[in-house]
């Protein structure tokens, strides 16, 4: 093993990470289709799918505060899984510039420089990370915008002493679980060189991982073997933290400790692999 | 002079059968430019991948600067630079932006590299377009920032895999030219693999011809033609028998058997010979239908070495077709 410079690998993160935010919002269509598809969905979910109505059949009369996690009603236990959802949308395309980037050459170019491997499949992580935290940022204010349309129901936020610090702890759970998402994906993207074979895997995976969890439904809803699974997806972890910020009185599945720990663990063990991987993959 | 390049003995077997490269040992002087001459095919390619710590080595050894390719390649990585055969500049970034993403990738410090990235454009003809997209670029321009790109961090061996590969013939002499100014400005070392003889030819100090994983031949091209023994004269001769052996004698060289009525002749100063030719045949009652006279070049000596002209070895290569439709799918390109 040679020495890593830190100052010199992070000049060359940057350089990269920067490349590929380039290339994401330099193409105005992505941008807008990135913030038009959660905007359809917390149209769809949220606004027309009332399940505030079920939840009184649920467990025989269940007040909505109890089937919700604490939410007031169903668009703002909705909204604030939505922001978990678009994190891991975002992240599953994460990989997908690496397989371009192989086949016209560019990553040879990279591996002829005297950078360290890891840095390859960092940067891609990092563009993801921020891509994933903007634009859940965005949909936040929209959920909450949506507040003040008469007709329209909104993210009611009703923690009484909400405040920066908060904010802070949800972007910290984003970031976690962003950080794991896409270094899984990337991952990925190392190991298969064609692009549709990549695209087929990411569409067998999201959508099985965001309706084995607590991020658009309660898992009380669910039979025991799938919540006993779903309650330890990082999807959970992030929307049970992520209410119980927002909520007065939330009802949690885990603490918030043990959500952010788990979240920790999750971006850990995957950041590493896609380390590894990275390394072995390109080293020839 | 010292070698800055040394290899060992080196193979290369692709999925356990292909032997692309097959035992080759060579060195490369500090500050000459280096040519491997060969077809589609030869190994060019793999043997650069190898040194240039892109590909894995089967069998041998490869030293740059002194360093093991396989035990320190990130010392290798930092005097190397590498234009590889494929455009692999990014066409979402304008030029300046390719070239400062290089710099930063190699660690040139900010001032400096503001610096280089405006000589270098200079250098390389680029200094209008380099704010434009690089997609609005032909396919030359984007050759030369390649070129640019590889040397931003000043290495001390430049590769250039086939550098004119797709190029027309203006764009080619340019880029022979940027090349060559290249060349006398710094005591740069450059190995440049091609398939093009006038390439070689008018480039190399030193060309190592290479066919089906071998070198065949290795010297200066000056050299490897002296060593041919000579032009080479051919004549078509109409009458009775065979003029070969009144040929070699009367010229003092030598005259391959007769194919029909045609007869090629190796003689060193060809020209001072011709008279001599021609008046012996006549003598002996022929009559010289045609006489052509060719310089020793490196298509002979190509031939001399492999047994075919490069031009044969080239359409032999099944691979060959493939290639071009990648090059020109590479050139239509992207995203
Ligand atoms: N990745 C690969 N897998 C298998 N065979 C390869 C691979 N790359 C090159 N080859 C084969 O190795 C031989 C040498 O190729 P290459 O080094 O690209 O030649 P050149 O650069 O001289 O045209 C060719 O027969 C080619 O088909
Ligand atoms: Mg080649």
């Amino acid at each position: 093993m040679e020495m890593i410079d830190l100052k010199v690998a992070l000049k060359q993160t940057g350089a990269l990470t920067g490349r590929e935010l380039k290339h994401w919002y330099r193409i105005k269509i992505q941008l807008v289709l990135a913030f038009v598809q959660p905007l359809l969905w917390l149209g769809l979910f949220g606004q027309a799918f009332r399940l505030d109505a079920l939840a009184g059949g649920m467990g025989g009369g269940m007040p909505i505060e109890l089937a919700f996690g604490g939410a007031p009603n169903y668009f703002s236990y909705m909204a604030v899984g939505m922001l978990t959802v678009i994190v891991l949308f975002t992240c599953t395309f994460s990989g997908l510039s690496i397989v371009w980037d192989r086949r016209f050459g560019f990553l040879n170019k990279l591996r002829v420089a005297p950078i360290p491997r890891g840095i390859i499949p960092m940067s891609r992580v990092l563009a993801a990370v921020t891509r994933a935290l903007l634009q859940a940022m965005v949909v936040l204010v929209i959920a909450v915008a949506f507040l003040y349309v008469p007709g329209l129901v909104g993210l009611d936020i009703t923690n009484s002493s909400f405040g920066a610090m908060d904010l802070l702890t949800m972007l910290g759970i984003l970031l976690l679980l962003s950080l794991g998402f896409a270094a899984i994906f990337v991952a990925i993207a190392l190991t298969i060189t064609n692009q549709d074979v990549l695209m087929g895997v990411v569409n067998l995976l999201n959508l099985p991982i965001m309706f084995t969890s607590a991020a658009l439904f309660p898992t009380a809803i669910m039979p025991d073997w799938l919540r006993s699974v779903a309650n330890y997806n990082p999807l959970t972890f992030a929307a049970d933290g992520l209410r119980q910020v927002c909520f007065e009185n939330a009802v949690s599945i885990h603490s918030l400790g043990f959500d952010v720990l788990g979240l920790a663990v999750f971006s850990l063990i995957f950041v590493a692999i896609g380390i590894v991987v990275a390394i072995k993959v390109l080293k020839y | 002079m010292s070698a800055i390049i040394e290899v060992r003995d080196l193979v290369k077997v692709y999925n356990g059968s292909i032997r692309a490269v097959d035992g080759i040992t060579f060195e490369v002087e500090e500050g000459e430019i280096f040519g491997f001459l060969g077809p589609n095919g030869a190994g060019k390619t793999t043997t650069i991948s190898m040194i240039t710590t892109l590909l894995g080595i089967t069998e041998g050894a490869i030293k740059v600067g002194g360093h093991d390719v396989e035990k320190e390649p990130t010392e290798v990585r930092k005097v190397i630079g590498l234009v590889p055969q494929e455009l692999t500049v990014d066409d979402d970034l304008t030029g300046r932006e390719n070239m400062q993403l290089q710099a930063d990738l190699y660690d040139v410090p900010r001032e400096l590299a503001h610096e280089r990235i405006e000589e270098l454009l200079r250098l390389v003809d680029l200094k209008d377009a380099a704010d434009r997209f690089v997609r609005t670029y032909s396919g030359g321009m984007r050759k030369r920032l390649e070129l640019a790109e590889g040397l931003i961090h000043r290495p001390s061996v430049l590769f250039l895999d086939e550098p004119t590969l797709g190029l027309d013939v203006q764009t080619r002499a340019v880029m022979w030219e940027h090349i060559r100014k290249l060349k006398k400005e710094s005591n740069m070392t450059v190995f440049l693999t091609t398939h093009y003889l006038e390439e070689a030819d008018s480039l190399c100090d030193r060309i190592g011809i290479i066919d089906r994983g071998k070198i065949m031949a290795l010297d200066s091209p000056t050299r490897l033609k002296e060593n041919l023994g000579g032009d080479i004269i051919e004549m078509t001769v109409e009458g009775e028998g065979d003029f070969s052996n009144l040929l070699a004698q009367a010229c003092n060289g030598e005259c391959n058997p007769r194919d029909g009525n045609r007869y090629r002749i190796k003689v060193r100063n060809g020209e001072l010979q011709i008279p001599r030719l021609l008046r012996s045949v006549t003598d002996q009652g022929g009559q010289v239908l045609s006489v052509s006279l060719t310089r020793p070049n490196l298509d002979q000596v190509f031939l001399e070495y492999t047994g075919r002209s490069l031009r044969d070895a080239e359409q032999s290569t099944v691979t060959n077709r493939g290639e071009r439709m990648a090059q020109a799918r590479q050139m239509a390109r992207r995203r």
